[in-house]
């Protein structure tokens, strides 16, 4: 039974951090329907620059998402106005050709930049917290309540502040939000800029837990893509949601079938949820044609 | 017009003459395919720091029959790359001989391509199997094959931390722990096909992704099975998750071995510290106990690790020292025996060479096999006295623990100590 409550427990919160990351493809992905194949290499940025400020400043990861979720920020808005601004009004497929070039060129950048060498900061605490025969990781538990605050903090600023009600309406149709006053290229830009500075909280949370390497974001960007969809396109709560169900079913087919399989199966889970529920888990009816999520 | 006739004859005799000393003083080139970029880099780079060190001391001494080395390098970042650069050193700079390259599906490209034009190839640290299995004339792998490195962790298990345990080896719970794709699988495949012969039951055997991102099932299973021993194959990334999840959970071996790649690699104790110390590493010997190797070789042991320490700041790995031993081999019982230089006499003396354990810097001697194996009527060029051993890591560096006549320490900490004890 404990073997039972610590996979469980440990997919919860392994699972929240997947969906910490997924919540910036969220908003760029989901509301935006622009479709990011760089979002892993934005995660890769973001864990060196968490690296770099812990190992030259001695800073605490935690400490560095002050500095870094900001410097996400602009970096996003600077894509944006490179690459996605321009792509935006061509057919789809030149966003989906155009940020897949920057992913490439973003981890070769990243290889000669910081060579193969996979980067580590020091731990930081030294124990597990243990109840019984359960062991739990801090950095994991800290985790979790940074990826709740998070989502409750973006379903508020969505819902009641005129900037979330600005995107949702440029969302639901732009040209009607133009008409009503709301300036759409700055709501997409601000959007996007945002999704990318979650990803830089997101890593500033993964640092402690993972390596970083030019090619981490590849083991992450498809978790991520399958928790969004999963989720309900453009449901924040839905990519939590998603996240942890991603999490335990990893953890758990993992144990009792084999590990070599944890991929597949929450493919399987994937593409069943996508046969009897097309909008995803929280998703509302049509959430795949339009966007938000009420 | 005969003083003139008599004069030209002079001077052209004089011009024969320089140029034959300045044919005879010509370097000998040799092209070395190493991945210098891209993400086996690392690894490649110091292997030809240690290359480079071997060049220096040889040309120091004046080089081979009076003539001096030089190399010509080839990126080989990915197989595509090895071929593209094997071929250019050989139809552009006419290269004859040709060694490197570090990682196996690299050295598998690479040899493909010299054996296509007749090129001598030297393999310093590749170990697949398939090198020497396919019938090829050119190819010789100096390190140990693959089979070899899952071996020798068994090799160890029974010969030395059974009776450490005090427990008959067929008591002992062994788990094996492999990475699914091609070197993982196929050192797992062996360690098991092994362990059978020798009568030992794995309690635990799996293999799971390299990208995986969470080790949790995985270690949660160990937990239950309690092995007393385990093998574990895999990169450094895998390897790092794992440490971490094992130290997270609280889950204890008495002995955990790795077997070469992420378990070998500076790189780890850089990532985790020293949760290191005490892992056992089935792999090529970084530094064997000196007293194996003939006296000559011992001093030139002692100048290698000098200069690359002053030069890198660490002691060489493994790999490093196995292309270090490698290339002072054909520096010093291959060349100096060529009169021609050219694939086929330089491939007579490989196969004449007959020497025994600890004629190289790294415990290895040289028996090549030449299409003469009963099973495998296409093994040729395998290296049958390649040295092989586990070696531990320890708070200053690492040090071999077996096989007892390479050892320069005893193994320590078995059984290992519980992670709260650490």
């Amino acid at each position: 039974m404990s073997t039972l409550i610590q996979l469980v427990l440990s997919g919860i919160l392994i699972g929240s951090v997947y969906a910490l990351m997924s919540i910036g493809l969220t908003l760029i992905f989901g509301v935006l329907r622009i479709v990011n194949f760089a979002h892993g290499e934005f995660l890769m940025i973001a864990m060196y620059g968490a690296w770099a400020f812990s190992n030259l400043f001695g800073l605490n990861p935690y400490m560095a998402a002050t500095a870094i979720v900001p410097a996400m920020f602009l970096f996003g808005a600077v894509v944006y106005w490179l690459v996605i601004s321009p792509a935006l009004d061509k057919p789809h497929l030149v966003v989906v050709f155009a940020t897949m070039a920057l992913s490439i060129f973003l981890q070769n950048a990243a290889l000669m930049a910081m060579t193969a060498d996979l980067r580590d900061i020091p731990p930081i605490f030294n124990r597990s917290i243990t109840i019984g025969s359960i062991f739990l990781k801090v950095e994991l538990l800290l985790g979790f309540l940074i990826t709740i605050l998070c989502t409750v903090g973006l379903q508020w600023m969505i819902k009641k502040t005129y900037l979330g009600k600005a995107i949702r309406a440029t969302v639901q149709d732009g040209e009607a939000a133009m008409l009503m006053g709301i300036p759409v290229p700055r709501i997409f830009l601000i959007t996007f800029a945002g999704g990318s500075a979650l990803v830089g909280l997101a890593a500033c949370v993964m640092v402690p837990l993972f390596s970083v390497f030019p090619s981490v974001g590849l083991n992450f960007v498809l978790i991520a893509f399958v928790i969004v969809v999963l989720g309900g396109m453009g449901s924040i709560e839905g990519a939590l949601l998603g996240g942890i169900c991603v999490g335990v079913m990893q953890s758990l087919s993992g144990y009792y079938i084999a590990p070599a399989f944890g991929q597949m199966f929450f493919f399987v889970l994937f593409l069943l949820v996508m046969i009897f529920r097309p909008n995803g888990l929280l998703g509302q009816k049509g959430a795949a044609m339009i966007g938000m999520n009420e | 017009m005969r003083p003139f006739l008599r004069l030209s004859a002079m001077l052209a005799s004089i011009m024969l003459a320089t140029t034959m000393t300045a044919r005879a003083q010509e370097p000998i080139r040799i092209g070395v395919l190493l991945p210098f970029t891209g993400p086996l880099a690392k690894n490649g780079i110091e292997n030809w720091e240690a290359m480079q060190i071997a060049r220096d001391m040889i040309n120091e001494r004046g080089g081979v029959n009076g003539r001096k080395i030089e190399y010509l390098q080839g990126d080989a970042t990915t197989p595509n790359a090895a071929i593209s650069e094997t071929e250019r050193l050989i139809t552009k700079d006419g290269i004859k001989i040709t060694t490197g390259s570090f990682a196996s599906p690299i050295a598998i490209a690479v040899s493909q391509a010299a054996e296509r034009h007749s090129v001598f190839h030297w393999e310093t640290t590749g170990a697949a199997e398939v090198i020497t299995h396919r019938g090829f004339k050119y190819t010789f792998q100096v390190g140990a094959p693959a089979r070899k490195y899952g071996q020798a962790a068994v090799d160890f298990v029974f010969g030395d931390l059974a009776k450490r345990l005090n427990k008959p080896v067929t008591e002992l719970k062994i788990a094996l722990l492999w990475e699914n794709r091609a070197f993982g699988k196929s050192v797992g495949d062996g360690i098991r096909a092994y362990s059978q012969t020798k009568g030992i039951k794995l309690v635990y055997d799996e293999g799971y992704d390299q990208t995986a991102t969470d080790m949790t099932p995985i270690v949660q299973k160990l937990k239950d099975v309690t092995p007393d021993i385990l093998i574990a194959i895999s990169f450094p990334n895998d390897a790092i998750l794992f440490q971490r999840k094992a130290k997270e959970l609280d889950f204890n071996v008495n002995a955990f071995i790795g077997v070469s790649a992420g378990y070998s690699s500076p790189d780890l104790r850089d990532s985790i510290g020293d949760s290191v110390v005490g892992i056992f590493v089935a792999d090529f010997p970084p530094k064997v106990n000196a007293n194996v190797l003939k006296p000559d070789i011992k001093k030139v042991a002692e100048e290698f690790y000098k200069r690359y320490e002053a030069k890198m700041k660490r002691a060489p790995a493994g790999h490093a020292a196995a292309g270090f031993s490698a290339i002072w081999a054909l520096f010093t019982e291959v060349l100096p025996k060529a009169k021609t230089y050219e694939p086929d006499e330089l491939r007579d003396i490989a196969l004449k060479l007959d020497l025994p354990e600890g004629s190289l810097v790294n415990g290895s001697g040289i028996k090549f096999t030449n299409l003469d194996v009963p099973d495998d009527p296409k093994g040729a060029g395998e290296n049958l006295r390649a040295s092989i051993g586990v070696w531990q890591w320890t708070k200053a560096g690492n040090e071999q623990v077996y096989p007892p006549e390479l050892a320069t320490h005893e193994a320590a900490m078995v059984p290992m100590p519980k992670w709260s004890n650490r």
